[in-house]
């Protein structure tokens, strides 16, 4: 690395591509060849890598006969029989889960918003020193394992009388560690901002309210944009909180759902396959579409 | 606007926002630390009619535990192995998958998949591909790697590693995502400049690629940790900690004490055992690497 920042003269340059001259013609066809294998490296490996995913699509549209007689083939004839018999189960778990998942993540995330970034815009106008301690604070709640924290979670909900039930799930999820992330990101995020654009708003004698939602908000979108995505993925993929927060009788989110009515397909992969397909196609679908959005947030922090 | 609506000194509406925020906080990781912390000096059962406070009494049983001792040491393995193996294929994978044609940003997309599924999904899907009849064994059978049918989750050993193929598998979506993204803000001209001192691939890795992936790598590093000591879904689904509470992580084993045993008041201790854990490894490890940036 010393070596590549030293300054070099005029003249080292083209001595050194004139002894590169003589031997580019061969080298020319090694590398086409080496880009090819690393393109098809590249490509078995991928495969390889993703091959399970590759199983469920598949063999959800595969029978029994089909997968057990060949599990990597594909679909021929297709058949749509799973993901119809997981769709007309008399416990309808599916539909269930699905309704059940999307209400606690819509509740959750709109009330994480608009909490996460008031918040940290208040404590972007305190002193570092208290910032710092609250952001440490924040810090810590997303480092702390769930495990440790379920038992009096569940005893504060009861004590509030909102053990096993769905505002008592959404408010645990509210103020554990997905409010850290959502603080972290908007935090960060609001480093980025320059305050006089903010100190401006304040002199048109606008109240702090009134900044947050019409200055702060639209600036902090691609924050919002990273906060929601995410969140929304973990709590539609959680199943320790619903597991235990929610517990049997109040119903099934997609990941409980599953858990507990796959049990009886261990041996029917037909219909295993066919319920997997159906639980995963929404947040795939999901990242599938936001992409761009997805990776921008995931790697923000990464490449500073 | 009017005069009346001129700025105001600890303007109340946003602060009544941040209060609640904090409050929220204070009520679901530090009330629920602080509780902890006091159930484990007492015995505390819902099946007994009252606690007694116990003293230190949790914590010198917890010294003579044989399961929680066999449970931690998995978790600190698990968590180390599968953070190594993890990052080193993310490093590897984005390494390969950094170029920027078609076919290799369709790549890209499909590498991230893993992360995206719920952990139940992905550890039902390879409850399949390694059962006695599954994939992994008619491959490995075919290419006669293996003579007869492994049982990967039926033997203490392998259903151990196979708890950390899997978490490693999900975990490799993210540290090659986080890698390449690393990748992509290394300068061009650092390359140029070290072709034309004539360095091989191999010394463009070592002096250029993996030093600039650091900052990368610091994250990534500290996140798998984070994740793996908090990992549940895909153990209770994979092997529900069996066989022979093997597979038992420490976050099990607090589940377990918790809510099948009727223990709270040890449950509580082992949770605290858990949490201190947890931030010391998070802490060292993150300022460890945090100092290695420096001096690359």
């Amino acid at each position: 690395m010393t070596a590549s920042t030293e300054p070099r003269t005029a003249a080292q340059r083209p001595a050194v591509t004139a002894t590169a001259v003589p031997a580019s013609v061969p080298r020319r066809g090694l590398r086409a060849w080496a880009t090819k294998g690393h393109l098809v490296a590249a490509g078995l490996i991928t495969l390889a890598f993703v091959s399970p995913i590759y199983l469920t699509l598949v063999n959800a549209f595969k029978s029994q006969d089909q997968i057990i007689s060949n599990p990597a083939a594909p679909p021929a004839p297709p058949t749509l029989r799973n993901l119809t018999d997981a769709l007309s189960r008399p416990d309808r778990i599916i539909e269930i889960g699905l309704s059940n998942s999307a209400l606690t993540v819509v509740a959750s995330v709109l009330l994480i918003i608009p909490l996460g970034s008031a918040f940290s815009f208040w404590l972007s106008r305190r002193s570092a020193r208290f910032r710092g301690i609250v952001l440490g604070g924040f810090a810590a709640g997303l480092m702390i394992p769930p495990a440790v924290v379920l038992l009096p979670t569940i005893r504060i909900l009861t004590f509030l009388h909102l053990d096993h039930t769905y505002p008592g799930l959404i408010l645990a999820n509210v103020g554990g560690g997905y409010l850290s992330f959502a603080v972290f990101v908007y935090s960060g995020f609001l480093r980025s901002i320059p305050a006089e654009i903010i100190e401006a708003a304040t002199v048109d004698g606008a109240g702090s309210l009134r900044i947050w939602w019409k200055i702060v908000m639209p600036l902090l979108r691609p924050a919002t944009a990273t906060v929601a995505i995410f969140l929304s993925l973990w709590i539609w993929n959680d199943f320790m909180n619903p597991q235990f927060i929610l517990g049997p009788l109040k119903g099934q989110t997609i990941t409980t759902g599953i858990y507990l009515s796959v049990g009886q397909y261990s041996t029917n992969y037909a219909q295993l396959f066919g319920v997997m397909l159906l639980a995963a196609v929404i947040p795939v679908a999901g990242y599938l579409a936001l992409q761009k959005q997805f990776i921008a947030g995931l790697t923000s922090g990464a490449s500073k | 606007m009017t005069t009346r609506a001129r700025p105001r000194r600890g303007d109340p509406a946003l602060g009544t926002i941040a209060v609640v925020a904090l409050g929220l906080y204070v009520l679901f990781i530090l009330v629920p630390v602080i509780m902890s912390a006091w159930k484990s000096l007492t015995d505390e059962n819902p099946l007994l009619a009252q606690s007694r406070f116990v003293g230190i009494a949790n914590y010198t049983e917890m010294t003579h535990d044989s399961a929680l001792a066999a449970s931690l040491t998995f978790t600190l393995i698990l968590a180390a192995a599968v953070t190594l193996v993890a990052n080193a294929a993310g490093i590897g994978f984005a390494t390969l998958l950094n170029k920027t044609s078609l076919s290799f940003r369709v790549m890209r997309t499909v590498a991230f998949l893993p992360q995206v599924l719920s952990g139940v999904i992905v550890a039902f899907v390879w409850r399949y591909l390694l059962a006695q009849d599954g994939i992994l064994n008619h491959v490995l059978l075919s290419l006669g790697i293996i003579g007869q049918p492994v049982t990967w989750l039926g033997t203490p050993h392998l259903a151990m590693f196979s708890v950390g193929l899997v978490a490693a598998w999900v975990l490799t979506g993210f540290t090659t995502v986080v890698h390449l993204a690393a990748l992509q803000s290394i300068p061009v001209e650092l390359y140029q400049a070290a072709m034309v001192d004539g360095a091989g691939r191999w010394k463009r890795f070592r002096h250029i690629t993996f030093p600039m992936l650091a900052p990368g790598t610091t994250i990534s590093v500290t996140i798998s940790l984070i994740t793996m000591l908090k990992l549940y879904d895909i153990i209770a689904v994979l092997t529900s900690g069996g066989p022979a509470d093997s597979t038992q992580s420490t976050a099990l084993y607090i589940i377990q004490l918790a809510f099948t045993d009727d223990r709270y008041g040890y449950a509580s201790a082992v949770a605290m055992l858990l949490l201190v854990v947890s931030a010391g490894i998070a802490l060292t490890v993150t300022s460890l690497l945090r100092r290695r940036e420096v001096e690359l």
